[in-house]
């Protein structure tokens, strides 16, 4: 079991913005060694000052190494592979949405008569089987919540396979706009993924 | 609890207690009290699903609403940035070879998060945000503590009491941000200067306190030459008071030495400016 100390450290570390991950070797004496971050998102080198002046105050002797995983991470962002919203529109005599989406060059169209909250997410769905996606997850609960700046709608996916949800925010112009947004914000960290797309 | 699981089993008892026992959670739990649990116990958790199930790496990915994404890998090893992108930031548990039961790995994942999240709530409910130095409330109960043990044992103990000189002309003409950032060197230099026993507190938005143990006015002249010292190398700007009371000389009722610290403290300021 780690120490108290080693944990608070630890702890103190993985709270400096960007820190995924945390490696802290030790001396045969006890005293901290190397310290090695993982970031994302953040110039390693001011998180190295920050992280150096944590570690001298848990141990003298002990450097730290920052490792920036923000290249790394850029593949899977997925710039070229994701799914971008063209536009969406809320017949309100019928009660249909319509999304409709960009990916790779192509266009995909989904409606749904649900409503502006969940028909936004079964249209964007929709959408998403019309560019030939793979989407195995369905829909669990769309909600807008209040906010000093809006009403931003939450999202949660869920896999049809034993995994964990996926939750999407956002906020667009309507209802039907921030629920596209939402689904895509929960999607995109996995279609890629889900379909092998580079 | 494996056992129990397999005569289940045999047994061909319902589906549902035949499905699943989260043996790993409730086991780990039971050698735990809840005040414990914190990154060390995901760790233990990685190791002991590693030898149930003979993997060579375990990678635990946990999403904090505070801390964002947080990776933990078997043993306490780094995460290579190329190991991160392709685990990506979905929370899950990641085993090689990937034999472990779902409901295994969810079980893993809950107990993960929760101790993150208890570490993290233990940690700010006895901190300042800003600082990470203790808070009002860890001070108080150190206080008290020493003061009772002052009164029973004899033990000498020195409160300092501090305050930070023209603070308020340095938020309002640098900002806040500068503020802020001034008050966290503050908090670093004050735990550069205490020794292993010692508490050093923010107890309000421009004053400190330090409760040096078994210690009277000479150790407090220290303790504030090493404080200058180490506040001179990060920054010029902030200055300091102090006022000080040593129990059990000048009381050993914590109020009263509180009173005597801050009453000195503002003696000093009344000198300097």
């Amino acid at each position: 079991m780690m120490s108290a100390t080693d944990e608070d450290l630890e702890l103190e570390l993985r709270s400096l913005p960007g820190v995924l991950n945390v490696e802290i070797r030790h001396l045969e004496s006890g005293e901290v060694d190397v310290v090695t971050l993982i970031v994302n998102g953040q110039d390693p080198a001011a998180i190295r000052v920050m992280a150096k002046q944590i570690v001298s105050l848990y141990s003298a002797e002990g450097s730290v190494v920052v490792d920036d995983a923000t290249t790394a991470f850029r593949p899977h962002s997925s710039e070229a592979a994701r799914v971008n919203l063209v536009g969406t529109s809320f017949d309100h005599e019928t009660g249909r949405s319509e999304v409709e989406l960009n990916f790779a060059g192509r266009i995909g169209i989904g409606h749904s008569a649900s409503g502006t909250l969940v028909g936004g997410v079964e249209a964007t769905l929709a959408a998403l089987g019309d560019l030939g996606l793979k989407v195995p997850y369905y829909l669990v609960s769309v909600v807008n919540v209040a906010t000093p700046r809006g009403w931003p709608v939450v999202v949660t996916l869920r896999p049809f396979a034993r995994d964990s949800d996926l939750l999407g925010v956002a906020q667009g112009d309507d209802d039907v706009s921030s629920s596209a947004r939402a689904t895509l914000n929960a999607l995109n960290r996995v279609l890629p993924i889900i379909n092998n797309i580079d | 609890m494996s056992v129990a699981n397999e005569e289940v089993q045999s047994d061909g008892d319902t589906a549902k207690d035949a499905h699943y026992e989260p043996w790993l959670f409730q086991s780990m739990l039971d050698e735990l009290s809840i005040n414990e649990l914190g990154i060390g116990f995901v760790y233990s958790v990685m190791e002991t699903l590693a030898k149930r199930y003979s993997l060579r790496d375990v990678v635990v990915n946990l999403s904090h609403e505070s801390f964002g994404a947080q990776m933990f890998r078997l043993g306490g090893q780094a995460v290579s940035a190329e190991m991160a992108a392709s685990i990506g930031t979905t929370p899950g548990v990641y085993c090689e070879p990937d034999v472990v039961p779902p409901e295994e790995l969810g079980a893993v994942r809950t107990a993960c998060q929760l101790a993150l999240s208890l570490h993290l709530a233990r940690f700010s409910a006895a901190h300042d945000p800003l600082t990470n130095i203790a808070n009002r409330r860890t001070f108080d109960s150190a206080l008290e503590a020493a003061a009772a043990r002052s009164s029973r044992y004899g033990w000498a103990f020195t409160l300092l009491v501090i305050d930070l000189n023209g603070f308020k002309s340095i938020n309002d003409t640098l900002g806040h941000a500068i503020g802020d950032d001034l008050l966290r060197q503050f908090g670093v230099a004050m735990r550069r200067s205490v020794r292993s026993g010692d508490v050093a507190a923010r107890i309000g938005g421009d004053e400190f306190a330090v409760i040096l143990s078994n210690a009277d006015g000479f150790e407090a002249t220290g303790f504030v030459d090493r404080l200058r010292c180490n506040l001179k190398a990060a920054s010029e700007l902030l200055e300091f008071s102090v006022g000080t009371a040593t129990s059990p000389r000048d009381s050993t009722d914590p109020t009263e030495l509180f009173r005597v610290a801050d009453a000195r403290l503002y003696e000093k300021k009344g000198m300097t400016h």
